[in-house]
């Protein structure tokens, strides 16, 4: 019975023959993501390096190639010199306070305590709640009238109404709060990429060390950082290329203010791109940022694998 | 022998085929099937609008109605989608690059009707009809949509928002002034900040700071650009003593608060009891009323502070465009003329917010601004039916163009005013740097527009 039932053919349609190879299958599900990056990355890239070396205003659509006039003009303007000066703090100041706050949590995560698994959940929010809203939460949180931390340092007795910090209408107070508020959104990123790399440290490496006479501070710097170092700087790209290209916290808090001191790249080209329609400087303003990603990424990957090696 | 699998086999060359031929199938998807879809839509009398979600909810509410009940008289479905102003540019980018979207777009901004100009419908003959019917459009108006070189019109001008002063006139009556001119806004100014009512008018990056420090300029004579809009005018004598102005007034009459604030900053500071004045539309107005009608009792309403050359205050403006590739052109002419003939149903639901573009659009005494019997006095607005002789939009006394809009957009002004008032320039030397940035703007600009 069965090697009759074998010996009938089954009733294969071509398409199902197809479907049934593996190498058409994996191009086929591999397809949709080479189209999206294609689509919605490659292709607006491809544009936007185009509009920075074209004459393409949306009041004239004109694809007329000017070279690097655009960027000329850019580079000569202070303001902009300014905005590049900006970015750079606000993308480098808020990657280090991240990554500090993000070893203290890791390690205090690590230690047993009760509603340990909750606290870890819980620690995660800041970087899924939405920046709209985080972003106006803290804005209030730094109004210069209705402050909660100033209410809180006046109640403490810290200060007085008077002296109270102007959060975003002090230029360096301005800057340093929105790297408090990426360093802030940032945070949790790093508290994962540490908890990651720390407990996959082999524990027999840090029990040799305890037993040679290590002390906390040498087993964290000495051994866990130098192992861990690869991953943590995977996610110092990410975090890197994803701070230098934002404009969003200073698009929601400050505009660019006070006096133009939280002015970002980001913010910058969209405000002189798309509010303003000079989508030619608003490309190369944006622009900008390629050959820094590209030297920061060119060398961080170069960094990982040397310590792969 | 473990069977070769396809996977082994697979080299570069092989996977950029496939793959591009999996991509390219997937890309002429749309493309096939877009002839059957734009057909069934062209079947399907419509009409879309989108415009800000307006400060007052219930004009929106009321708009969304009047559309709605249009539509259905004419057989028309209509949509009407609001969304944030700061939105506006952004999606008005993006409808005309893919030419599709709304049929008629609401612009709030001054210069948007000129920089989108290709895109958008001339409307002439409707702003000549509609002249016709309810008198001249207004300077305004003009300078909204009114192409000089050619005669034609972009834009429908729709409405703008004047900025008179707000008071407390228990406050100022002690120190027996009154704040209508620019001096005596400093000197009682500082004599109420020693009582702890300081003034407030933002000194940072949003629209009320960029419409207020224009109005101050022009009152003292100053401009950024020249009546023709070719040239940038700004570093003159009248532009440093405004900003030596400016500066005195944030030194003596206002506290450093005013550096970071935003639209809805000086809204909060009046209804907070702080502060003894601020510019701003009667939004802020309302909203003391709706929280302490007391505090808004004692709220008096002036025009705007008189200035050594004029007595003008900056507005903001609004105005509708219809897209050259809109599909229901004819729906959306119909549909303003409809809309001028029921202005006063608009002012009305506005709660005298929206202020008309066309000189007899809304017959004098005009509904709420005359007698708005939630105010004490009810003739509080009284001075607002006169608010276009002291209201121009940005580029005044020329055009509002695109390069004067990207000025605006860039707080050029508001920083020039700024950096004199914080000491971190001479007023001199906060002129010159404003110049030169609007300098290059201008000059980024010629020839473009």
């Amino acid at each position: 019975m069965v090697a009759i039932a074998d010996s009938v053919p089954k009733a294969h349609s071509r398409f199902h023959f197809i479907l049934d190879r593996r190498d058409v299958l994996g191009s086929l599900m591999v397809a949709p993501a080479i189209l999206y990056v294609l689509l919605l990355v490659g292709v607006p890239f491809l544009m936007a390096v185009y509009y920075s070396m074209s004459a393409y205003t949306i009041y004239n659509p004109s694809w007329s190639f000017v070279g690097l006039s655009n960027f000329v003009d850019v580079v000569e303007n202070p303001a902009f010199r300014q905005t590049l000066y900006n970015t750079f703090i606000f993308t480098f100041g808020s990657q280090i306070l991240g990554l500090v706050l993000g070893k203290f949590g890791a390690l205090l995560l690590l230690r047993p305590f009760p509603g340990r698994k909750f606290v870890r959940a819980i620690i995660i929010l800041p970087w899924a709640v939405p920046i709209a809203l985080a972003t106006v939460a803290w804005q209030w949180m730094f109004d210069s009238l209705y402050s909660v931390i100033n209410w809180t340092l006046i109640a403490l007795g810290f200060i007085t109404r008077a002296n109270a910090p102007n959060w975003l209408g002090n230029p360096d107070l301005a800057m340093l709060s929105i790297i408090v508020v990426n360093a802030w959104r940032f945070f949790p990123f790093a508290i994962v990429i540490f908890l990651a790399g720390i407990t996959a440290v082999p524990q027999d490496v840090i029990d040799a060390a305890t037993v040679d006479g290590a002390g906390f501070w040498r087993k964290n710097y000495q051994i866990i950082v130098p192992m861990i170092l690869p991953i943590v700087a995977i996610g110092l790209v990410f975090g890197i290329v994803f701070t230098f290209t934002d404009l969003s916290i200073v698009f929601l808090m400050t505009n660019g203010g006070p006096v133009g001191a939280t002015s970002v790249l980001g913010f910058a080209g969209f405000q002189t791109g798309i509010t303003s329609g000079d989508v030619s400087h608003g490309a190369a303003i944006s622009l900008f940022m390629l050959p820094v990603l590209l030297v920061v990424v060119i060398f961080m990957l170069r960094f990982i694998r040397r310590r792969e090696i | 022998m473990a069977k070769k699998t396809g996977f082994s086999s697979v080299t570069r060359r092989r996977f950029l085929k496939e793959t591009g031929l999996a991509a390219a199938a997937a890309g002429a998807a749309p493309l096939l099937t877009a002839p059957f879809v734009s057909k069934a839509l062209a079947a399907d009398k419509s009409l879309s609008i989108v415009q800000w979600a307006h400060f007052v909810p219930e004009y929106d509410t009321w708009f969304d109605k009047f559309a709605k009940d249009w539509g259905e008289k004419n057989k028309i479905s209509v949509t009407v989608d609001h969304i944030p102003v700061q939105n506006i540019p952004a999606r008005a980018a993006a409808e005309a690059s893919a030419g599709s979207g709304h049929d008629l777009f609401g612009f709030n901004g001054a210069g948007g009707a000129h920089l989108y100009r290709k895109f958008f419908l001339n409307v002439a003959d409707l702003v000549n009809e509609t002249e016709k019917k309810y008198g001249k459009v207004t300077t305004i108006g003009k300078q909204l949509g009114y192409n000089a070189d050619d005669g034609s019109w972009s834009a429908f001008p729709d409405f703008y928002i004047n900025f008179p002063g707000m008071y407390r006139k228990s406050e100022w009556g002690e120190i027996g002034m009154l704040p209508d001119t620019w001096d005596n806004l400093r000197i009682g100014g500082a004599k109420l900040k020693a009582k702890g009512h300081p003034v407030g008018i933002s000194l940072g990056h949003s629209n009320d700071p960029s419409t207020t420090w224009r109005g101050l300029l022009w009152s003292y004579g100053g401009a950024v650009q020249d009546e023709a809009g070719k040239k940038i005018v700004l570093n003159s004598k009248e532009t440093v003593e405004a900003t030596k102005y400016a500066a005195a007034l944030y030194k003596e009459a206002m506290t450093s608060d005013v550096l970071s604030w935003n639209d809805s900053s000086n809204n909060q500071y009046l209804v907070s009891g702080v502060a003894s004045y601020i510019i701003n539309p009667i939004s802020a107005y309302r909203t003391f009323q709706k929280s302490n009608k007391a505090g808004a009792d004692d709220t008096f309403v002036i025009a705007p502070p008189k200035g050594p050359a004029k007595q003008i205050m900056g507005a903001a403006s609004e105005f509708y465009g219809i897209w050259k590739f809109a599909k229901n052109k004819e729906a959306a002419k119909e549909f303003l003329r409809y809309y001028a003939a029921n202005w006063p149903e608009a002012f009305k639901a506005s709660e005298g917010y929206n202020n008309p573009c066309f000189a007899g659009l809304v017959p004098k005494p005009m509904p709420i601004l005359a007698n708005d019997p939630t105010s004490t006095p009810h003739d509080k607005f009284a001075i607002l039916q006169d608010s276009d002789k002291w209201s121009a939009i940005p580029g005044y006394p020329g055009p509002a163009t695109p390069a004067m809009d990207e000025v605006y957009y860039a707080f050029i002004i508001n920083d020039m005013m700024a950096k004199a008032a914080t000491g971190q320039l001479s007023a001199e030397e906060s002129v010159k740097w404003a110049t030169q940035q609007c300098e290059t703007i201008m000059k980024k600009w010629a020839g473009k527009a």
